[in-house]
Order: structure tokens, then C-alpha cells, then sequence
């Protein structure tokens, strides 16, 4: 079997993903016979945004998301119906009005309330993560009966897809079905763009349906044909995003695409063979032609999911920070992996079922646990802990909550009572020389063969530490009554706090958003005028749009500094290291 | 007892009134063509007819063990038909569905009934061909057919010979007129083209503002309306 196969069946979480997936796959095959070939494609696609805005809101007011857009959706879907039955409004304006509507609340709230958190920008772009227990059951319930549904009343459903005026006047009551359709689509969408992400859901309507009409000739050889097709690439999907650690929805739209091509020509063959008579080309051989190229599409699958893990003790960090920390105390005596890659954002950082799946077989697993790191407790539950030692980094230290300085914009959050720690805790040097003995310890505990080694590094280390500490502490005391600006999300409270530096900042550390309103950069623009600040900072790998705007505002240079949280592929490459980038952070701000 | 018998009834839509005292009767065994110009009211009365719509005012009533649901109606086609993925069994089969009931599928007499239609319009060949890949003229007959399974008494067709080239137009009529003969079934066509229709028709109901004429053939020719019509002299 190959590796991605096996990966599929051997975790509880992907055999969920498969079995809402394929059903949300035969459903949307279904429907999207009748709704293509009424052209109401579009619908699909603006009921889907309707439904990205309903999770949004969902979210800000925390409701469970599903039992909340359903209901949304499904009105939705009758009220474009009805726009376009009165005829009032042409169908394609009246579904991009509410689409776009429905988008433009959905990120309105997300904006005021929550921000881009994971939950949202997993509802964009789909999450094959997001399949609760709980979810399984009430998707299958819903599938089961949308598909119910449509057999019982296939006949009607033909009859008014194919024929409207004729099917009302024979008695068929036509907008019943219309909304049967409409309820069973909504219900659909909602369920399934959890998975394939708002964007994308329609997609799923919509190709299977265009792709069977290439080559079948009746509307039964169509429907049958699209739920294989649909089922053949969502399947087919699943395994490429295994294999290429790639996005669900994304890969399955782009099987979609290839097996949609395949069809064409193969069409375009059908047709030409029943021209002529000198080119013959049986349908029997179209199909296995058909075959024999999906086929051609699974090869790539089989190969490794990744690269085989040696018999070192495997330690996992989510951070560049803490990824460095146990490289230094590891040496070559065990095997560190770093989940952030080079240059990725940090905030919504989701894990690839293989890094989860290398998460469950680590020996020591170092992660943040503040807010951007939320995804790790399902995964923490998971885990044997008689194997894996774990390191919370905010266990590790003191912790401060995440503030407001002078002339910040402000994160807007519903939850005024939950105390919203900064989890960019290593800033502090101090703070790095807990979290290396902590790691220090755990990778001990994990191979105490090699111990010695391990306190032996962690020991050198920690003087490096020491020095950088004392070097910021004279810095400290050299630039006392002067004030830094981030003209960027600010990651360095820790830092501040410690050795007593005063900043003005554009963001808190966490904040979603890095677009500033024109209040806040005013304000700092006249700051640093007034202050005579020389220097604006920008975190590295930012845009920096915000710093150079307050920068050309106030006649400073744009310098950066280093968060360590995500390092750019090129330091990577180069071999910067935490102490290596404090050192920039010390000679930037020394300069300043 | 006529089929159809439409006393002094008025038409309109949204409190507008397209026509006014609209008097005729459909006998067994009638073809009556329906014609006028464009907004003379001669899609709104089909609705009426079709029981899709209500009457404003007037009688409208079916006689003859006739109701609404039993009449076969061929519509216009529309673009998104003419592309669409279906066998032709499947389609004439569709034309069953008042009388499926609620059973879940078709039975052996309904598909029985379809396959019989097809021949009548000597489609049967064609029975597992895709709707989209025949002419319009194979098209039109197919939607016949259709028409016949949901009827054994009366048909109403919606312009059936519009987009059909002059060779289909004739073999369409052809069609209409041995299921008028033959099989004894009512027809009732709303046509734009008036030598097509006096050529078909028995009666003629000519669709006008107020005052429709309602007549056999022989009657509307000698009749004022067909007159100012045809642009043959002024007001009488």
C-alpha cells in the first residue's frame, strides 16, 4: 500500500476528513447536476459567501457555527430564489449582491470582534483539521438525507431541471422543488466548505457536473457519472494534500481540473468518432482510456510521505526561538524539526497532517501555548505521554499580559474578561535560559543515555545567553530616557519589560491585523517628530508598509528587528541563530 | 359539452389589463389557432387556460371530464434546453409525471406509454439518442411526444414552429394534423404566423385589446379584424 494510503487510514482525524468529505462529495455531485444545468451554478458559489459570513458571525457571538449558518444559509438560498422567480433583479446580480454582502459582514465582524483568527482563515481556505466527533455525526445525518432525498425525488427533480413551464403546467409543483433544491444545496455548502473552505466549495458543485456532461448523453449517465467523478477526485485530492502536504480543498479543485481536461478530450473524440468513419473510437475504449489516465493522475502518489525519521530522539519546536534552543542543546544527538517553515505566517499557522502525525511520534515537543498555538491542544490530548515530553514555553516563565502602549491600535475582542497573555516570551533573554534548562530537561528525560552531552551544551549555551543579557543590560542603561518605534506589530513586551526599554507601537504582538488606521499612524508620526526619533522599526518579514508610512511621515530610516519567532528562508539558509539575531536586535537598537 | 368554455373574461397582470371580454369555446375534435400581435394577451390567456393564472374577470371552465393538469403542453424551448444532457426517453418519459403518483419510479404502463408516443411521432429509433445532439425539427417532436404522455385529450402548443426551418415547419404541421385526425385529439396552438395557422385551423381566435373574434376558419376570413389585420383596406 502506498505510504500516503496507509497515512490516510492509520489516523482518526483523516479517516473523519474521508468520510465527510465523500460524503459531501456525493451530495454536491448531485446537486450540482440540476443546478448547473438550470444555471444556477452561481448560487453555490454566493450561498457559500453567505455562509462565510454566517461563521464569522458565528464565531464573534459564540454559537456553535453549524446550528447557526444552516438556518442562515438556507434563507439565504430561498431568498435568491425568490429575487430570482419575481424577476425583479436579474439572477447573477441579485447572488453577487448578497455574496458580496455576505462576505463584506462577515469580514466586518471578524475585524471588530475576534480579527483573522485560524478559525476564520480556515473557514476561507478549508480545513481538513476542522472535523470535530461531533461534526462527523451531524454531517453524515445531513449527507444521508440530502441524498435520500434526491433519489425519492429524482423523477420531479428531472422534470422541473429539464422543463420548468412544462412541469408547472402538468402539476408539478415547481417551486417546491426549487426550494427542496435550494435547502438541500444550503445545507450542503455549509457543511462542507468547513472543508474545503468558502472559496472553494462551490467548486465542488459545479466541476464534477461539467466534466460528466463531456462524455454522457443522458441525465441518469450524468448524475452517476458526476458522483464517481466527484468521489474518484475528492479521493484522489485527499491523497495528493497527504502527499504534498498541500491544502484539502485546493487539491481536490485541481484533480478536478485534470480529470476535467481528460474529459474534454475525450469528448471532443466522442464526437469527432461519430462524424466520421474513418476514425472509430468505441466508448468502451473511451473508458478505459478514461482509466487508465485518472490512473496516471494517482503515480505521484506513491511515494514518502516524508523523509523516513532516523532512530535519534525526535524533538518537534513550533518556533524558530525554541527550534533553535533544542538545536543548541541537541548538537547532532537528536533529530530537531521545526513546524513553522522558514518565512510562513506565524498567526495562522495550521499543522499539515504530517506535522501532526510527527507531533504524535515525538520525544519532545516545545510549543508556544499562547494564542496563536490554540490548534495544539486537540493534538496534545492525543498524545502518549508516557513518550513525549512536553514544553510549554509560557509555563516556563513569568508571563505578561498582552498590553496596550502609548498610541497602539487596539485589537477589538469580545471577551473582556479573558486575560490575553503575550506569548512572545523568549525576547527575554531571561527568559530563553528557563526554557533551554526546561528543554534541557525534557530531552533528558527522553534519552538518558545521553544526558551528559546535553547538560554539557545547555551549559554553554546558557553563558552565550548570559553575555547577550548583560550586553542589552548596558545597552539598557546607555539609552535610558530614550524611546524605540515599532511602527509594526510590537512581539518584544518581554523584551521591554526586562531590561526596562521604552516603545511606542503600532500593534500588539498578536494582532491580526497590520493594516493601521490613519489615527494611529498620525499619532506616531507626531510622536516621533516631537521625540525627534531617528529610527522606525519593522519586524522582520512584515510588509513594513506601516513603518515606511510613519518613516516618510517623519523624515526617519526604516531599520528591523528580529522576533525570532519565524525566521526568513534566507537567515535559515545561512545559519543565523537566536543569539545571532538578538545580536542584530542589539547593534539596530544601539544604532537608533 | 365543450372542452373548454371561456365566457367574457378579462386577462391582465399586476392590475394591468391586457385583454378584455375574451369569449370562445373549445370543442372535442377542434384545432384552434390563437393569434394576434405581440401584448394582445395570447401568452397571458395560455397561462389562464393552463391554470397557471387566474382570470381577472369572466368564466373560464373545462368540460368534458377535462381538467387543467390533463392538458399536454408543448412550451417554447429555452437555450439552456437545447444543451442539455438527456436521452430522449428520459424526456418523453418526464411528460408521465402527473400520472406516476406517489409511487417512486415509473412503472411498466408509463414507460409503455411514452415508448408509444415516440413511435406515434415516429421517434422511436431515437429513443436512447442525446436530446441535444438532434435538429430542432427531431427536438420539437420529441417535446411532442412528451406533450401526448401528460394528455389523451387535448394539446396546447406555444409557437411550436418558431427557429425551425421552412422543411420542419411542414413536417411539423404534418405531425399536428394526423394527431388531430387520427388520434382525435384537440388542438390548441398560439402561432404568430397567420397563413400557417389559417391553413391548419378549424377555428381562429384572434387576441385583440377588447373585443377578441372568436370564429371557424370561414368566418374570421370574411370577418372586419382579419381584414385591418392583413392591411387589406381601412376601418370598415
Amino acid at each position: 500500500m502506498p505510504e500516503a494510503l496507509s497515512f490516510l487510514f492509520s489516523h482518526a482525524f483523516m479517516l473523519r476528513a474521508l468520510v465527510v468529505g465523500g460524503l459531501i462529495s456525493l451530495c454536491c455531485a448531485l446537486l450540482g447536476v440540476s443546478l448547473v444545468l438550470k444555471r444556477f451554478s452561481m448560487i453555490g458559489d454566493g450561498l457559500s459567501h453567505v455562509g462565510f459570513g454566517a461563521l464569522a458571525i458565528a464565531c464573534a457571538a459564540n454559537i456553535a457555527p453549524l446550528y447557526f449558518s444552516i438556518p442562515i444559509v438556507i434563507l439565504a438560498a430561498f431568498a435568491l430564489l425568490a429575487l430570482n422567480e419575481k424577476g425583479r433583479l436579474k439572477g447573477d446580480a441579485a447572488i453577487a449582491l448578497i455574496s458580496t454582502g455576505a462576505l463584506a459582514v462577515g469580514v466586518m465582524v471578524t475585524s471588530m470582534t475576534t480579527g483573522m483568527n485560524v478559525d476564520i482563515y480556515n473557514y476561507m481556505f478549508g480545513s481538513i483539521l476542522a472535523m470535530s466527533r461531533s461534526d462527523v455525526a451531524l454531517s453524515a445525518v445531513l449527507s444521508v438525507a440530502v441524498i435520500a432525498l434526491f433519489f425519492v425525488f429524482y423523477d420531479e427533480i428531472f422534470a422541473v431541471t429539464f422543463d420548468e413551464s412544462f412541469a408547472k403546467a402538468t402539476g408539478t409543483r415547481v417551486s417546491a422543488y426549487n426550494m427542496l433544491l435550494a435547502a438541500l444545496t444550503a445545507v450542503t455548502i455549509v457543511v462542507g466548505m468547513r472543508m474545503m473552505g468558502a472559496l472553494l466549495i462551490s467548486s465542488l458543485i459545479i466541476f464534477p457536473t461539467v466534466t460528466s456532461m463531456r462524455v454522457c448523453k443522458s441525465f441518469g449517465k450524468v448524475t452517476a457519472m458526476s458522483v464517481a467523478v466527484s468521489l474518484v477526485c475528492f479521493f484522489t485530492g485527499l491523497l495528493v494534500s497527504v502527499r504534498f502536504e498541500a491544502p484539502t480543498g485546493a487539491s481536490v479543485v485541481c484533480v478536478n481540473i485534470a480529470v476535467l481536461l481528460v474529459f474534454s478530450l475525450l469528448g471532443f473524440v466522442q464526437s469527432r468518432s461519430e462524424k466520421s468513419r474513418l476514425f472509430r473510437f468505441k466508448k468502451p475504449l473511451c473508458v478505459l482510456l478514461a482509466l487508465l489516465l485518472i490512473a496516471a493522475l494517482a503515480l505521484p502518489l506513491f511515494g514518502p510521505v516524508r523523509s523516513e525519521a532516523d532512530d535519534r530522539p525526535q524533538v518537534v519546536a513550533t518556533g524558530f526561538a525554541p527550534y533553535d534552543f533544542a538545536r543548541q542543546i541537541a548538537g547532532d544527538r537528536a533529530d530537531v524539526t521545526m513546524l513553522l517553515k522558514p518565512g510562513e505566517e506565524s498567526h495562522t499557522f495550521e499543522p499539515t497532517p504530517q506535522d501532526i502525525d510527527l507531533i504524535q511520534q515525538s520525544d519532545v515537543f516545545v510549543f508556544g501555548g499562547g494564542e496563536s498555538d490554540t490548534w495544539a491542544d486537540s493534538i496534545l490530548q492525543s498524545l502518549d505521554s508516557d513518550k513525549t515530553h512536553v514544553v510549554r514555553m509560557m509555563d516556563c516563565v513569568a508571563l505578561e499580559e498582552e498590553q496596550l502602549l502609548d498610541g497602539m491600535q487596539p485589537e477589538a475582542d469580545t471577551d473582556e474578561e479573558e486575560t490575553e497573555y503575550d506569548e512572545h516570551v523568549w525576547t527575554s533573554v531571561p527568559n530563553a535560559m528557563q526554557i533551554s534548562d526546561a528543554v534541557c530537561d525534557a530531552l533528558c528525560s527522553a534519552d538518558k543515555a545521553n544526558e551528559a552531552d546535553y547538560r554539557a551544551n545547555n551549559e554553554a549555551f546558557q553563558k552565550e545567553l548570559s553575555a547577550l543579557d548583560a550586553a542589552f543590560r548596558a545597552l539598557a542603561e546607555q539609552k535610558k530616557g530614550q524611546s524605540f518605534l515599532v511602527g509594526d506589530r510590537f512581539p518584544f513586551l518581554y523584551f521591554a519589560k526586562e531590561y526596562g526599554f521604552s516603545f511606542y507601537a503600532a500593534f500588539p504582538g498578536c494582532a491580526a491585523e497590520t493594516e493601521a488606521n490613519p489615527a494611529t499612524i498620525g499619532y506616531l508620526i507626531d510622536k516621533a517628530k516631537r521625540e525627534n526619533i531617528r529610527t522606525v522599526f519593522r519586524v522582520d518579514l512584515s510588509p513594513g508598509n506601516v513603518a515606511q508610512t510613519i518613516a516618510e511621515g517623519c523624515g526617519a530610516k526604516v531599520e528591523t528587528l528580529w522576533s525570532c519567532h519565524v525566521i526568513s528562508a534566507e537567515d535559515f539558509e545561512n545559519g543565523e541563530t537566536y543569539l545571532s539575531l538578538m545580536q542584530r536586535n542589539l547593534r539596530a537598537l544601539r544604532n537608533a | 359539452m365543450a372542452l373548454i368554455d371561456c365566457k367574457h373574461v378579462s386577462l391582465g397582470y399586476e392590475g394591468r389589463i391586457v385583454a378584455s371580454d375574451v369569449t370562445f369555446q373549445v370543442e372535442r375534435g377542434d384545432l384552434l389557432c390563437i393569434v394576434g400581435e405581440n401584448g394582445s394577451g395570447k401568452s397571458t390567456l395560455m397561462k389562464a387556460i393552463l391554470g397557471l393564472k387566474e382570470t381577472e374577470s369572466g368564466h373560464l371552465h373545462y368540460g368534458d371530464g377535462l381538467t387543467a393538469r390533463q392538458i399536454g403542453y408543448l412550451p417554447q424551448q429555452t437555450t439552456a434546453q437545447r444543451d442539455f444532457p438527456a436521452s430522449v426517453f428520459e424526456v418523453v418519459l418526464s411528460g408521465c409525471l402527473s400520472s406516476k403518483g406517489r409511487r417512486l419510479f415509473y412503472g411498466k404502463e408509463l414507460r409503455r406509454r411514452a415508448l408509444d408516443n415516440l413511435n406515434k411521432l415516429d421517434m422511436l429509433p431515437y429513443k436512447n439518442h442525446c436530446y441535444r445532439a438532434l435538429s430542432g425539427g427531431q427536438q420539437q417532436r420529441v417535446l411532442l411526444a412528451r406533450a401526448l404522455c401528460a394528455t389523451g385529450t387535448m394539446l396546447l402548443l406555444d409557437e411550436p414552429v418558431s427557429g425551425l426551418d421552412p422543411l420542419a415547419t411542414a413536417e411539423f404541421y404534418r405531425l399536428i394534423r394526423r394527431i388531430n385526425h387520427e388520434y382525435g385529439i384537440t388542438v390548441v396552438m398560439v402561432s404568430h404566423d397567420l397563413h400557417d395557422a389559417l391553413d391548419l385551423a378549424t377555428h381562429i381566435l384572434h387576441m385583440k385589446q377588447s373585443g377578441a373574434f372568436f370564429g371557424t376558419k370561414e368566418d374570421y376570413l370574411q370577418s372586419d379584424v382579419y381584414r385591418v389585420f392583413t392591411g387589406g383596406g381601412s376601418h370598415a
